[in-house]
C-alpha cells in the first residue's frame, strides 16, 4: 500500500481511510501535524492529503448563512471581501495564526482542529526521553502539574475561539452519513482526546449565520506574529442581549460563557473564567501572568461596550 | 514507508529520481538536487528561511512533504533571476545592505517576491507584516525593509 494518498473527493478519501484501518493521518494544509510526524508524536503509517480536494475550499453565502469549506486557506479568509463586510472577527482571528506564508497552506478545518500543546510535550523525541516522558506520550504521569493523572494540554485555535461565539455549526462527513453539529460540542475536557470526532471523519463545511453583533477579539502571545496563543478571548453581543465570551489557549478546550449582558458583572465573569479554565504552567508564558491577563482581556472587553 | 519514482519540475527542469515517502521538499531540494541556497534553520515552519514557491506561491519547504509537489512547479532561490540579471528584490537587498550573514536571504526572498507581486503598493508597514515570518538574527531588519521598498518601487516602474 503506498504511503502518500491524494484523494480528489471526500468520497474517495473515506473510502482510502476505510481500506488503511485506523492507521493513517490526514494532512490538510500540514502546517500542524508535520511537526508532530517529525517529532515522532503521530506515528500512523500512512498519510491522506485533503489538499486536492477542491469541492472544500469554499467561501459562499446562502440563505443567511457563510458557508466556509474546510480546506479554505486562511490567508484566503483574511482577504476575503465576504468575511470582512459580515464577519471581521473570523478574518481578525484568522490573522493572528502563525505567519503570513503559512497562512497561505494552513486550512481553516486543519486550524479548528489543531493539536492540542503543551511546553512539555511539544519537544524533541531527546528532550521528551530526558526529561521523562508524559501521560499524553509513553510515560505514567502528566509532568507539568508534578504527577496528575490527567492531561491539562491547551487548545491553541484562535479560529474556534472567534467561532464559537459566532455560534458557528460544522458539517462532517463519515461512512455512515452528514452529520452537523454545533462547533462548540466536538471540543471535549481533556487534553489527549480533544475533540469528538470519530475515525474516518471528514471537516468539510463551517457554517455561521449572518445577524448583526458587537465583536471584540483579543490574543496574547510573545511576539506579534509567529507565536501560539498564551490567551485568545472572543466576545460577541448579539441584538437580543445575550453575551457570549470564549476564552482558549489556557484550558484542554474553549470555555465559552453565554448569558443575557444584564445577568453578568464584570466580577462574576472573572470568576466563572478562572473557575473554568484549568489553566496549568505549560506555556511559554509564566503561569501567574496568564492567570492575571483572563482578568485583563475580560476588563478590556466589559469596558470596550460600556 | 519505502522509496518512491517521482517526476519534480524545479526551476523548469524536470528531475526524475528515487526519494523516501515521506520526506521534505526541503530535504529533496538540498540532498538530492543539492540545491542549497534554500536554507533550512529550524525545520520546524518557525523561521521562514526555506521559503520556496510552489505553483507559484510561498511555501515553507520544511513542511511539505515532497510526494505533494509532483505535478506541479518548484521554483527556488536559484531560479529566482534572469541569468546575470538578479531580480529587483535581490538587486536591493545587495545594494541596500540588506544582508549580513546572509543565511536568512534565499527565504526573504522568497517571501518578498510573491509579496510585491501581489502587493505592489504595500506601505512599509504592510511589508514589515509580510515579512513577519522571516527571522533574521543579524540585520534588525531595517535594511532588509528598506531594500524592500525599493524594490517595490522598481517593480511599479
Ligand atoms: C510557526 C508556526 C506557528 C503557528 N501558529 C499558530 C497560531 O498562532 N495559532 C494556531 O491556532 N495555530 C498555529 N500553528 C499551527 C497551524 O499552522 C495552524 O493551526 C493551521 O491552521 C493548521 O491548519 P492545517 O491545514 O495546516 O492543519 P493540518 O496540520 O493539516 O491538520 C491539523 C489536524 O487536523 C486534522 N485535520 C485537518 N483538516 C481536517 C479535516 N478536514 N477533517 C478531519 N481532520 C482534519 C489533521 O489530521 C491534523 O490532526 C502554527 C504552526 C507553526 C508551524
Ligand atoms: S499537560 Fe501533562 S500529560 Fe498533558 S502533555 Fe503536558 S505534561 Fe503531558
Ligand atoms: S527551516 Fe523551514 S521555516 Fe525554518
Ligand atoms: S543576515 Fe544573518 S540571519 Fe539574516
Amino acid at each position: 500500500m503506498d504511503y502518500y494518498h491524494t484523494p480528489s473527493t471526500v468520497d474517495e478519501a473515506l473510502t482510502i481511510a476505510g481500506k488503511l484501518s485506523g492507521n493513517y493521518t490526514f494532512f490538510a494544509g500540514g502546517t500542524d501535524i508535520q511537526n508532530y510526524r517529525k517529532q515522532q508524536l503521530d506515528t500512523n503509517e500512512y498519510v491522506i492529503d485533503l489538499s486536492e480536494i477542491e469541492e472544500l475550499d469554499s467561501i459562499t453565502i446562502v440563505d443567511g448563512a457563510l458557508h466556509l469549506g474546510a480546506m479554505t486557506t486562511l490567508d484566503k479568509i483574511v482577504s476575503s471581501d465576504e468575511i470582512q463586510n459580515h464577519y471581521p472577527i473570523i478574518a481578525e482571528a484568522a490573522k493572528t495564526v502563525a505567519t503570513p506564508v503559512l497562512r497561505k497552506t494552513a486550512t481553516i478545518g486543519g486550524n479548528l482542529l489543531v493539536t492540542n500543546r503543551c511546553t512539555f510535550y511539544n519537544q524533541s523525541q531527546e528532550w521528551r526521553d530526558g526529561v521523562g516522558s508524559c501521560l499524553r506520550d509513553v510515560g505514567d504521569i502528566c509532568q507539568v502539574t508534578g504527577g496528575k493523572n490527567d492531561c491539562y494540554s491547551r487548545n491553541v485555535s484562535d479560529t474556534a475561539t472567534a467561532l464559537i461565539v459566532l455560534g458557528a455549526e460544522i458539517t462532517l462527513m463519515t461512512p455512515n452519513g452528514i452529520i452537523q453539529k454545533s462547533l462548540k460540542d466536538i471540543y471535549l475536557p481533556c487534553g489527549i482526546k480533544f475533540h469528538d470526532l470519530e475515525e474516518r471523519c471528514i471537516l468539510t463545511q463551517i457554517s455561521v449565520p449572518i445577524e448583526p453583533k458587537k465583536w471584540w477579539y483579543k490574543k496574547l502571545r510573545l511576539r506579534k506574529t509567529l507565536d501560539f496563543t498564551s490567551l485568545t478571548v472572543a466576545a460577541t453581543i448579539d441584538t437580543a442581549g445575550i453575551a457570549r465570551v470564549c476564552l482558549n489557549g489556557v484550558s484542554m478546550s474553549p470555555i465559552l460563557i453565554e448569558k443575557p449582558l444584564k445577568e453578568l458583572t464584570l466580577e462574576g465573569l472573572i470568576s466563572i473564567a478562572r473557575k473554568n479554565c484549568k489553566t496549568v504552567d505549560n506555556d511559554l508564558m509564566p503561569l501567574k501572568y496568564r492567570r492575571e491577563m483572563i482578568n485583563v482581556y475580560l476588563k478590556e472587553w466589559w469596558k470596550s461596550f460600556r | 514507508m519505502g522509496l518512491k519514482q517521482i517526476e519534480l519540475t524545479v526551476n523548469d527542469f524536470s528531475h526524475p529520481f528515487l526519494v523516501e515517502s515521506d520526506e521534505t521538499l526541503l530535504f529533496t531540494l538540498r540532498n538530492r538536487l543539492y540545491l542549497t541556497g534554500t536554507k533550512e534553520g529550524c525545520n520546524q515552519g518557525t523561521c521562514g528561511s526555506c521559503t520556496v514557491l510552489l505553483d507559484g506561491k510561498p511555501v515553507l519547504s520544511c513542511m511539505t512533504p515532497t510526494l505533494r509537489c509532483v505535478e506541479k512547479k518548484v521554483i527556488t532561490i536559484e531560479g529566482i533571476s534572469s541569468g546575470e540579471n538578479l531580480h529587483p528584490v535581490q538587486k536591493y537587498l545587495v545594494k541596500n545592505g540588506g544582508l549580513q550573514c546572509g543565511f536568512c536571504t534565499p527565504g526573504v526572498v522568497m517571501t518578498a517576491v510573491p509579496f510585491l507581486e501581489e502587493n505592489p503598493d504595500a506601505s512599509r508597514r504592510e511589508i514589515k507584516e509580510g515579512l513577519s515570518g522571516n527571522l533574521c538574527r543579524c540585520t534588525g531588519y531595517k535594511k532588509i525593509i528598506d531594500a524592500l521598498e525599493n524594490a517595490a518601487a522598481e517593480m511599479r516602474s
